[in-house]
């Protein structure tokens, strides 16, 4: 180290080899060493864990071939002459619903939260707000599972749903009877969970949007709403997106209120009132039963599908909101 | 010294712009006795002078004497601010701007402005950003948004630059035509002032030449407020000018205002003096 130091500090000029942009390594110290070998053991524990997920997810992929993506068939057979039938559609299905009324709640309730602590709440109480929301964000998924269960499943199975289920001409969205469990109870539990970690993204995007370019939109005459319509919004909406997608990304993996609040049944009746499963609840609810058979690689196979989804989800966000970042200062 | 009296010198002698005769044009604007304050603390403290029409009043002053916090009271964007007040008289024409006789929005498309930052609408189109005030203000007609468009973008001598590219997106441009795209914008509402609160701090020179000799071609349509750093720049396009200090209290109080040859030659304030001459800010 103080030899590196020394190199850069003396007068005489310092020659690199061609192409290389430092000098040589013989002057490393034994620090970088200690990171390198820290940041070797980490990629090596990735690269593990990546690399036996899929293995262990081949079997299942190899025997359902496309039939694990369209089948909504969960059957672990034990005779060995009938073939074991897995197929994931019914929770892809399942978690693209409950994600969907999530990521509608969170961006519908959310933009407007994140717009009115930016522009009505008095300047002090923002940052009481901000924090009592970012520390909603941190509570664990299970307290808004037990919530959901306790709390809601029988303000649905009472009230809520025999009022939908009442409604005419609406049978096909939510069925005709009433569930406690159920894609619609799922979704909201999901939005709630996800809103207050949408709201605190949201907001720094929001807060992203120059100052100057609200005073050029007011300075033309717009209306304060037509300011926060034509100028903020539009401004913001790459870095929304993108904290709608880290977000559903979030909805997507969760596993513990889903698998408490959605009922882990499979079907193909998608209507709202209906139970059901997701891809991540389906693992959690299946892996107590399903140990040593041949259900295991079926299972990572959901578990390599939901990695993929995920992975791709926060590298879309991360991009968006960097593109934000770029896009709102001047 | 002495290089900063010939720099003097030469303002005086070359630049300050001939200065029509406006003591008897028709006032744009007012202030009487304006003050402003933040949170109980005063910044601008007792202005009084009238704005000519059709032409250039500079606000000049060092730092912190309260040039661009004057120039933000003219057309309400302290409302913005919690804890501002503005009091004293400001009219536009007849109308107190702060009497609620007028709505906020129909006195800001009628006092336009310009920043220090070119501050184009990012995800809007050259076009879009034009016609932006003029959307605001419910007009919907194609052919009148293009028509505007045009004659905006000409007034602020860029469309020969932009007319083949009206879609594309402002950050396409240079910061000097982003600012004229700027002040396209402000126009193309025809408002009857327009503030410009230091226009060319952002630019080069070059690109500060020409925003200055459109200021001298728009003058003839719109009346031009403007804050500046640069003394030579108010010497150059101005015909007023007002001098602007912090005083002990750190409220920027109005230490003279006349027509910009005056002020520059033969102010009658020993303090003006010194600032022209460059004896501190």
């Amino acid at each position: 180290m103080s030899e590196n130091l020394l190199t850069v500090s003396s007068p005489t000029p310092v020659t690199y080899v061609e192409g290389r942009q430092r000098p040589s390594t013989s002057s490393r110290g034994p620090y970088e060493y200690v990171l390198l070998a820290a940041a070797s053991l980490f990629a090596l524990i990735a690269a593990y864990f990546v690399g036996t997920v899929i293995w262990r997810a081949v079997p299942a992929f190899r025997e359902q071939g496309f039939g694990f993506f369209s089948n909504a068939m969960w059957n672990a057979s034990f005779d060995p002459a009938v073939p074991s039938q897995f197929g994931s559609l019914s929770m892809i299905i399942g978690t693209l619903i409950t994600s969907g009324i999530a990521i509608l709640i969170a961006v519908i309730v959310g933009t407007g939260t994140a717009l009115a602590i930016s522009f009505l709440l008095p300047t002090r109480l923002r940052t009481v707000a901000a924090t009592l929301i970012e520390l909603l964000a941190a509570v664990p998924s299970v307290v808004y599972g037990i919530w959901g269960l306790v709390v809601l499943t029988p303000w649905f199975q009472y009230t809520v749903g025999p009022w939908l289920a009442g409604i005419p001409g609406f049978a096909w969205l939510f069925g005709t009877t009433a569930g406690g469990q159920c894609y619609l109870l799922a979704g909201l539990v999901l939005g709630a969970m996800i809103l207050p970690s949408y709201v605190a993204i949201g907001r720094e995007v929001i807060n992203s949007v120059s100052k100057e370019l609200i005073e050029a939109s007011l300075s033309l005459g717009a209306t304060q709403w037509q300011t926060l319509w034509k100028t903020v919004i539009p401004t913001a909406r790459i870095g929304l997106f993108g904290a709608g997608t880290l977000a559903l990304g979030r909805a997507i993996g969760e596993t513990v209120a889903m698998s408490m609040v959605l009922g882990s049944a499979l079907s193909t009746n998608y209507q709202l009132l209906k139970p059901g499963a997701t891809l991540a609840g389906w693992i959690a609810t299946q892996w107590g039963e399903a140990q040593g058979s041949s259900q295991v690689p079926a299972l990572f196979a959901l578990g390599v599908i939901l990695m993929v989804v995920s992975l791709s989800m926060s590298l879309i966000s991360n991009r968006l909101v960097a593109r934000q970042r770029r896009a709102a200062t001047l | 010294m002495s290089n900063q009296e010939s720099t003097v010198n030469d303002i005086s002698m070359a630049q300050v712009a001939e200065s029509a005769s406006f003591a008897n044009a028709p006032v744009a604007m007012s202030l009487r006795n304006v003050s402003v304050a933040f949170n109980g603390r005063t910044a601008v403290r007792d202005v009084n002078f009238d704005v000519p029409q059709n032409a250039v009043t500079a606000l000049i002053g060092p730092s912190g004497s309260g040039k661009t916090t004057l120039l933000r009271a003219l057309n309400r964007l302290h409302d913005l601010t919690k804890g501002a007040v503005v009091t004293g008289d400001v009219k536009l024409g007849d109308i107190d701007v702060y009497g609620g006789t007028i709505p906020t929005t129909v006195l800001r498309s009628r006092i336009g402005m310009v920043f220090q930052r070119p501050n184009p609408f990012p995800t809007m189109s050259l076009y879009d950003n034009v016609v932006s005030g003029l959307r605001f203000n419910g007009v919907k007609k194609k052919s009148i948004l293009d028509d505007a468009c045009e004659q905006a973008l000409t007034a602020a001598a860029i469309w020969d630059e932009v007319k083949d590219r009206l879609k594309a997106h402002g950050s396409t441009l240079s910061g000097g035509q982003q600012q004229r795209l700027c002040i396209a914008r402000a126009l193309a509402v025809e408002p009857e002032v327009l503030l410009m609160d230091e226009p060319t701090s952002a630019l080069d020179p070059i690109s500060t030449a020409s925003i200055e000799e459109l200021i001298g071609q728009i003058k003839n349509h719109v009346t031009i407020v403007i804050v500046t750093h640069n003394m030579q720049q108010a010497a150059r396009v101005s015909d007023q000018t007002a001098f602007l200090l912090m005083a002990d209290d750190r409220a920027g109080v109005q230490i003279e205002v006349g027509p910009t040859s005056k002020i520059f030659n033969d102010p009658d304030d020993s303090r003006t003096l010194d600032y022209i001459r460059g004896r501190f800010g």
